[in-house]
């Protein structure tokens, strides 16, 4: 008999043993049921990958082992599959909602074909990410010295849709002043990556997954130069820089630099709203709003034993992104910023949208 | 050297070549099913994908991507519906060789020059390896926009002695294209506030709509076999033969295939035509081709087969996706922990080496099985319409629901189908419609990018020049062909009614152009350019309609598609195809009853037994055949099928959409 054997019959005694004393515990318990986990996006994307790759841990961890499918809802960007999760909600346990960084802005954007509501929701863990910015050596400016990218005529930079969390970049660049840049329109951020190494154009950025991927190597070989990253954001709400990149500076340091004063007021509140939307819920999982709070602690704890599995903690860097999860509770005050931005946020990011000439707006 | 070798050896191992098999297997399977192809094969394997280890994973998908353009060439020659997107060009010249009962030959020169197609995009991929970097750099804003305004140049010529109509045609499809958000500013245009226009109408709806419908449409109009009942007759080493007797068109076209594969966004739609317009102006002797030309298969089953090769270029080095089942295979790729980029060449050039051979076997392998299965693959053409029909009826509407699961992809596929329907028989272009449909949102995206970096310096570039001089000369082949008015029929009703149609496609450009117009400058001009464009075109086709009804001149009575070239069209008047077309309508309003399955099952009974009292027994075989591979579908995709309205009032199984 095997350890591991000699573990799982001691447990069953255990679990006999204490028979009734175990109710509380048994309210969840998701033995030969079936969970289905909505993935408003199309299979092989990157949110059905996050999702896919927790797969076997979930069914490892949750109590009775129950099997764990993901049903893709493509379609509205996002907003289709959300919906339909919205108005479909079984508050049982076995019926969750994937987002992405695109399901959340849509809800902070005001957009009037949503009809979910991301912050009634029970958030059960957020897997965050980082964007990153950079630049070409012939630009001569350094992630320490912005002046020469300053003082060019034009800098273009690539924008997907202004509709799309890409609007985040135009409020970014214009914060540090630097009022030459202009966005080019209909670049997702690898095609703008293409363009930006046939040198069309000059401020390029792309998130941490592709930064690792593909941008590091080139700063390695000093081909791209770093300029920032938008910042981690601790549990204390300090903002540190990324753990991969100890030497690039965050967003936060580059505008205390460029305009003398540390970031403040609604500057600030725009910034911690940017961060939680593209960054800290760049994947979300979600139970539905009248979830029990036995069925969200049992989902909380499933994910608390998962980040020690060994085997998740040695692939997790890989397939997830080198950031902790933040599970349960924390999550709250993330989704909360996420979700509902005050009028001087959205006053913001309006202003910079009519600054660059585009005419989305953020609707109230 | 060493390495490339042993990654091999390592193939052979019998798991690996197992997998291989297996997904090549599964490729041909999609291949042939119209509507599907690599993107749902690979989507079916995507789950199951991670657990497997990365080599095999990898030779399991380079299997299912690799041959669908082998066999999408069954249906294509024998149904004359392309099986995938890849092969609509070898329905040109491949389904007429059917009807003359050259299937077999028809079929044989297509696998051998897929064969070989795909063996030199395999040698192209392995080469550009070392060169690809630079050259793909090279391709800037303004070259994508030349190629693009070159491709539809280059559909100006596939339409042939209409020239204008071709252009309009394509017009129509660029209109369509602008359907949807903004791409500038995120305007809606023309959405109607609805959710599903927002995204635009899906590229499958389209090109379902447009040329399988009309096909089954016309098929049920026929009420008869598709071939004769011979089948395959021989002729299989006569289609090898042809083969090597063109063997420069073949290296041509595969390297057509290669450089358009290997260009982002292009992809598989346009490959097949490009190469067909490549063969058809420098064809010696033009005469015979769209009415079943050997030449007009070998040149798209070339091309389309080596694209795969060159779209893995850019996919392999730069993680950038040239078409949509290279999005899968990078989601894939990314499962099985292979990051694209630079570590193909360096540190994973055992993995990059294992996608080569795994392309180039699995060429090898897909010809093979589809030489050795034809003759019972040959068999659907002698199925009876009334078999026939309804199975692809339903597997059209299956193959739609998977795109997008919602409702309204059913509402377009019977708007465009009615639309194909009115486009074939009336000798309007149903391949440029497509295709400008395609590019719209490419072109609209590329004239800002390429202005906004360049202005108009983007012209004196070397890419550009030598793109420029390749369109005028494909210009000046154009115009060295006669521009012939349009000899129809000369029956006079029949003269008034292409008017009235001609004049109905009014509704396009002025629906778009009242749509967009209190947007946005950046969201409103190319769509106002696009209708100002078409309503010329449109007024100047009626104009020479009109002069030809009212001249008195008997013309030799060609009818239409002699001079249309297009194999789409065929003789038939438009009310009795209407009155099949009423049988989707049925269909649909069945789904909405009852739901997808149980519909399937009704449709398919009832439409056979109709038509044929005595066929009971194999009507409800096939009924429950199909509602059992729904089932197994639906537990393989975890698959809810579209719910009717009797789910309000019985208890049904999940997969049948209970709740």
């Amino acid at each position: 008999m095997t350890s591991r054997n000699i573990l799982k019959s001691t447990a069953i005694a255990f679990t006999i043993s204490i028979g009734l004393a175990s109710a509380a515990l048994a309210e969840c318990n998701f033995e030969g049921e079936t969970i289905t986990i909505v993935v408003p996006f199309g299979e092989g994307g990157g949110t059905s990958q996050t999702f896919g790759f927790f797969q076997p841990y979930l069914q490892k961890y949750l109590p009775g082992n129950p099997l764990i499918q993901m049903l893709n809802v493509p379609g509205g960007g996002s907003i289709k599959g959300a919906n339909q999760f919205h108005n479909n909600q079984v508050v049982d346990g076995t019926y969750l909602l994937a987002t992405s960084t695109s399901t959340v802005l849509n809800q902070a954007a005001g957009n009037p074909l949503v009809e979910y509501d991301l912050g009634a929701y029970k958030p059960v863990a957020l897997i965050e990410s980082n964007v990153h910015w950079f630049t070409s050596p012939t630009v001569s400016a350094t992630a320490y010295d912005l002046g020469p990218l300053k003082e060019r005529s034009l800098n273009l930079f690539a924008l997907n849709s202004p509709s799309s969390a890409d609007m985040f970049h135009v409020w970014i660049i214009n914060k540090l002043g630097l009022d030459n840049a202009r966005p080019i329109p209909g670049l997702s951020s690898s095609n703008g990556y293409q363009a930006f190494l046939r040198g069309e154009i000059q401020l390029s950025s792309h998130g941490t997954a592709n930064y690792l991927r593909q941008v590091k190597q080139g700063i390695d070989a000093g081909e791209i130069t770093d300029l920032m990253t938008l910042g981690w954001i601790q549990p204390d709400g300090s903002i540190e820089r990324v753990p991969y990149a100890p030497d690039t500076p965050t967003f936060a340091e580059q505008f205390e630099t460029m305009t003398g004063a540390p970031l403040s007021d609604d500057d600030l509140d725009t910034y911690m709203a940017i961060n939680a939307i593209w960054n800290q819920a760049s994947k979300a999982l979600f139970l539905p709003t009248e979830t029990s709070d036995e069925i969200v602690q049992c989902w909380t704890n499933a994910f608390a034993e998962i980040v020690k599995d060994a085997d998740f903690i040695a692939e997790a860097p890989n397939r997830l992104g080198p950031f902790p999860l933040i599970i349960g509770d924390d999550a709250r005050p993330v989704v909360a910023r996420a979700t509902s931005l005050s009028d001087g946020v959205v006053d913001q990011l309006n202003n910079a949208l009519k600054a660059n000439r585009l005419s989305y707006r953020i609707e109230r | 050297m060493d390495l490339l070798f042993s990654v091999l050896l390592q193939l052979f191992e019998p798991q690996h070549f197992m997998f291989l098999i297996l997904g090549v297997l599964l490729g041909l399977s999609v291949g042939i099913l119209p509507g599907l192809g690599g993107t749902t094969g690979l989507a079916i394997l995507l789950p199951f994908v991670s657990s497997f280890e990365p080599s095999m994973a990898l030779a399991l998908m380079i299997g299912v991507l690799a041959p669908t353009t082998t066999s999408d060439t069954f249906p294509a020659v024998l149904i004359g519906i392309p099986g995938t997107a890849g092969s609509q060009a070898t329905v040109l010249d491949g389904f007429p060789l059917a009807k003359q009962g050259f299937a077999a030959r028809a079929l044989s020169a297509a696998f051998t020059a897929s064969l070989i197609g795909g063996l030199w995009g395999a040698f192209i991929l392995s080469i550009s390896i070392v060169f690809a970097k630079p050259i793909i750099l090279a391709v800037g804003f303004g070259e994508q926009f030349l190629l693009i305004i070159l491709a539809l140049i280059m559909i100006g010529a596939l339409t042939g002695a209409n020239l204008v109509k071709g252009l309009a045609s394509c017009t129509i499809g660029l209109v369509l294209g602008a359907i949807g958000l903004a791409e500038i500013t995120g305007d809606p245009r023309l959405t109607f506030g609805s959710l599903y226009l927002v995204d635009g109408v899906p590229l499958i709806i389209v090109g379902m709509g447009l040329f399988a419908i009309p096909e089954i449409v016309g098929l049920l109009q026929s009420r008869s076999t598709i071939a004769g009942k011979d089948g395959l007759k021989g002729g299989w080493s006569q289609g090898m033969r042809d083969v090597v007797s063109n063997w420069f068109l073949v290296l041509r076209c595969s390297t057509i295939g290669v450089i358009v594969g290997a260009l982002p966004g292009l992809g598989g739609t346009v490959v097949d035509w490009i190469a067909y317009s490549h063969m058809r102006q420098t064809a010696k002797n033009p005469e015979n081709l769209g009415k079943g030309d050997i030449r007009g298969v070998i040149a798209p089953e070339s091309a389309n087969n080596a694209k795969e090769g060159g779209a893995l270029i850019p996919t392999i080095l730069f993680g950038i996706p040239g078409s949509g089942n290279k999005v899968l295979l990078l989601g894939g790729f990314l499962l099985i922990g292979i990051e694209p980029g630079i570590e193909m060449v360096t540190t994973q050039l055992d993995m990059t080496y294992l996608i080569i051979w795994s392309l180039a076997l699995a060429n090898v392998l897909g010809a093979g099985i589809c030489i050795f299965l034809a003759r019972p693959m040959s068999r659907i053409t002698t199925t009876p319409y009334y078999l026939l029909a309804p199975v692809l009826i339903a597997l059209i509407f299956f193959a739609t629901y998977q795109i997008n699961r919602d409702w309204n992809d059913f509402v377009g596929l019977l708007f465009f189908g009615l639309l194909g329907v009115i486009l074939k028989t009336f000798g309007w272009s149903r391949p440029a419609l497509l295709i400008g449909f395609f590019l719209s949102s490419k072109i609209e995206l590329l004239s800002y990018q390429t202005s906004a970096v360049y202005g108009f310096s983007f012209l004196t570039r070397t890419g550009s020049l030598i793109l420029i001089i390749v369109a005028v000369v494909t210009v000046w082949f154009l115009l060295r062909q006669k521009i012939q008015n349009e000899l129809q029929s000369t029956d006079k009703s029949q003269q008034q009614a292409h008017m009235i149609v001609t004049a109905s496609f009014m509704v396009f450009p002025i629906a778009m152009a009242i749509g967009v117009l209190g947007l946005d400058a950046r969201a409103s001009l190319y769509p106002m350019v696009l209708s100002a464009v078409l309503i010329i075109f449109l007024i100047f086709i009626l104009w020479s309609q009109l002069r030809s009804l009212q001249s008195t001149r008997i013309g030799t009575p060609l009818p239409d598609k002699v001079l249309m070239r297009d194999v789409f069209s065929q003789d038939g008047a438009l009310w009795p195809q209407l009155l099949e077309f009423s049988n989707l309508v049925i269909f649909m309003m069945l789904i909405v009853i009852f739901g997808f399955p149980i519909a399937t099952v009704l449709f398919v009974i009832c439409f056979i037994v109709h038509r044929e009292p005595t066929r009971f027994v194999i009507a409800s075989l096939l009924g429950f055949t199909l509602v059992g591979l729904m089932w197994l579908l639906s537990n393989l995709l975890t698959l809810q099928y579209p719910a009717g309205w009797i789910v309000n009032f019985v208890n049904l199984p999940w997969w049948l959409s209970g709740h």
